[in-house]
């Protein structure tokens, strides 16, 4: 057996294809004989057998082949030509029948999202989606079939007659955090603990029982068994921004969580939804929106305007004046000039000294002032 | 758009010069062996001296000479299509273009108009060497009352020359040669389950097609590419959206200069970070100019400074493996979208 070969007679392209046949299957042809015509992007080819022998064809009219690759065979007799014609007919019907199960794989997705749905027996067939699934729509898939198993025995803690009743979103050391601020106030008292960790459920913080996960708040506010909530979560802004929206959208409202020791300035207006930490300073005529996080020892001065959905970390200071965007995450000890402006979405390093507005979506990193450890001189 | 499905780029060209020649007697096609039976070194216009040959013309060896001949028949109404056989040709046509063609309408008040069209493939990817693989379309951009289009397999070339043939601006219209075996995709129709495909019609007369996996609002970087970047630049967008979630909106503009900012400005707006992707050597070019103007267009609200990826700044090699080197490939291309969707 000898494969005839397409010539490549041009770089221009890397396939070609078949026009027609000049000769019949199973013909007898000689080497000079033109055996098939192949199209390539710039040429019409004679294809000559290039040896003597019983042709078989090796792909159809209109098939396209590579430039250099195998068009036919030729046999010195019928027999070897019969056995290679059944080989190559039972790998056609294979790669056939791999082609038949790639096309019916099932919706497109991305990887990731395969791998997701697998774990998690998702049906991506099932979520009738027309553009690509992606693990957003998994996990979203995941949230609606997830066994609402609200663990009914855990209840929320009683409060007395006019106490407004706090239900905590989180459970972890933010808790904590506002858990200590509202302690000590008889017209406020945390009743309950939500968090999505169901290995929290049943357990308590500071005294507070954990009592299931997100999906409790709607029942909790429908039973009356809540007045408002306040997000605990520091450390995830687009998580803080998740549960203010789920209780906006399930109509619960928010509350403020304020230390004893803060300092809030004459004409401050002030939101819902605030943590206010320990010795924090609002200044006279300040704009806090809803739903921030302000650490401890924190000082926004006079006229700042600040946003929605803001977590900060200790010694944040502001200068008078000063405009913060919304969803914006600031570090460590930070001081921020006067009048400047900080737009949406920004995140600013600990240890920044801000001498200039920052533009939204913007990362302010820290290149200089950083410290560095001296070991002690050896004596 | 009524791109036959199989249909080959260069098929689709020769087609689109054998309509406009049945249906517009002002056109008539120039160039060093496009007569038949050669039909010009990539055969695009393959058959149709044959059917036309007192307008399918071919020349001496003389590009000058040519797109000067061309410019006279342009002056006294003729529609006259140029093939320059190799983009890297297109040096020896500078002079009639800079200072004659693109300058006539302008210098005599548009008493009279020059409304050449120059055709030049370009681009490497073959292994023809220093002087017949580069893309040399920087050194025409900035020439006013000039237009640089950009050949596509998104956009029929019907629909683009026909608009090119009802306005009287020359045009120098670029065929990325790794092209012309490709077959034309049909951006409208459903044989394109993958990507997703879209059409901003811009203003300046030529559509720019957007490309992406899922919708604008979840790209978080926005691809400005044309010529087989943009081929290139859309396989690297379906294996990024597949393996790792990064979605990015490929812009595929028909004219690359003057830029239409309208459809760019549209996207960079939400996904706020771009990539350019020219296989012009890097600097002094294509995506240093879109890069100027979309940062000071947005200024203050991109997420990082726009990227650019050309070629290296150097000859081209024969050797396949060297020339790879040079010219921006497929992982290259994907790492800035990489870098930039973050």
């Amino acid at each position: 057996m000898r494969p005839v070969i397409v010539p490549t007679a041009d770089v221009n392209s890397e396939t070609c294809t078949i026009v027609r046949w000049l000769s019949a299957d199973g013909a007898l042809v000689r080497p000079d004989d033109l055996v098939v015509e192949v199209e390539t992007s710039k040429a019409v080819l004679d294809v000559p057998a290039g040896g003597e022998g019983l042709l078989l064809r090796a792909a159809r009219e209109g098939e396209e082949v590579p430039m250099g690759g195998t068009v036919a065979y030729l046999f010195p007799d019928r027999v070897s030509l019969e056995e290679f014609r059944e080989r190559l007919e039972h790998e056609r019907q294979q790669a056939l029948e791999m082609a038949a199960k790639g096309a019916t794989r099932g919706p497109r997705a991305s990887r990731k999202a395969r791998e997701l749905a697998t774990r998690h027996g998702v049906d991506l067939a099932a979520l009738a989606k027309t553009g690509l699934i992606t693990t957003q729509d998994v996990e979203a898939a995941i949230r609606r079939t997830a066994p609402v198993d609200p663990a009914p025995a855990l209840s929320p803690l009683p409060a007395g007659q006019g106490v407004e009743r706090i239900l905590v979103l989180g459970g972890g050391l933010g808790a904590t955090q506002v858990l200590d601020i509202l302690g000590g106030n008889p017209a406020r008292r945390a009743v309950a603990i939500l968090d999505d960790n169901r290995e929290l459920w049943g357990r308590d913080v500071g005294g507070v029982p954990v009592v299931g996960g997100r999906e409790r708040i709607a029942g909790l506010y429908r039973d009356g068994e809540i007045d408002a909530g306040i997000v605990s979560i520091s450390t995830s802004i687009r998580v803080r921004k998740m549960f203010r929206e789920l209780c906006r959208d399930l109509g619960v409202p928010m509350t403020n969580a304020i230390d004893r020791t803060a300092k809030i300035g004459a004409d401050v207006r002030l939101g819902m939804g605030n943590v206010i930490c320990a010795f924090c300073h609002l200044g006279v005529g300040a704009v806090v929106g809803d739903n921030n996080f302000l650490s401890a020892y924190n000082s926004f001065d006079h006229h700042c305007v600040l946003g929605s959905d803001i977590s900060t970390g200790p010694s944040c200071v502001a200068s008078g004046c000063v405009e913060i965007g919304s969803r914006v995450r600031m570090g460590t000890g930070i001081f921020i000039e006067p009048y400047l402006k900080i737009g949406d979405d920004v995140q600013i390093a600990s240890g920044a000294v801000i001498l200039q507005s920052v533009p939204a979506g913007h990362t302010l990193k820290l290149r200089i002032g950083h410290t560095v450890l001296v070991p002690p001189k050896s004596s | 758009m009524p791109a036959e499905g199989g249909l080959i780029f260069s098929r689709a060209l020769g087609n689109t010069l054998r309509a406009l020649l049945e249906r517009d007697p002002r056109v008539i096609l120039l160039g060093e062996d496009i007569a038949d039976p050669y039909g010009g070194a990539f055969k695009v216009t393959r058959g149709l001296s044959t059917d036309f040959p007192d307008r399918v013309r071919t020349t001496p060896v003389s590009e000058a000479a040519i797109t000067g001949i061309a410019a006279g028949l342009a002056l006294e109404g003729f529609r006259p299509i140029v093939e320059v056989m190799f983009c890297d040709f297109t040096t020896l046509c500078f002079d009639q273009v800079l200072n004659h063609i693109a300058k006539y309408g302008a210098m005599y008040d548009h008493q009279v108009e020059c409304p050449v069209i120059l055709r030049t493939p370009a681009g490497g990817g073959r292994g023809y060497g220093p002087t017949h693989s580069q893309s040399l379309e920087k050194h025409f951009l900035g020439i006013p009352h000039l237009r640089v289009v950009a050949a596509s397999l998104y956009l029929d070339p019907l629909t683009v020359f026909s608009q090119l043939l009802s306005q009287s601006e020359p045009v120098l219209y670029v065929e990325h040669k790794l092209l012309y075996p490709l077959s034309m995709v049909d951006a409208g129709g459903d044989d394109s389950p993958e990507l997703l495909f879209g059409l901003d019609s811009g203003e300046c007369g030529l559509p720019t097609v957007t490309i992406s996996a899922v919708p604008r609002r979840e790209c978080t970087v926005t691809v400005f590419a044309y010529g087989y970047g943009a081929v290139q630049a859309a396989n690297a967008a379906w294996d990024l959206a597949i393996e790792e979630e990064i979605f990015a909106e490929i812009l595929v503009p028909a004219q690359i200069a003057p830029v239409d900012w309208g459809p760019l400005e549209r996207s960079v707006a939400v996904t706020r970070s771009l990539v350019t992707v020219e296989e012009g050597t890097a600097g002094w070019g294509w995506g240093s100019e879109v890069a100027a103007q979309v940062s000071r267009r947005f200024f203050g609200s991109l997420r990082r400074p726009v990227e650019s990826v050309a070629s290296a700044r150097d000859v081209i090699p024969a050797a396949r493996h060297l020339e790879q080197q040079r010219i921006p490939g497929a992982e290259a291309i994907a790492q800035a979208i990489r870098e930039a969707a973050r």
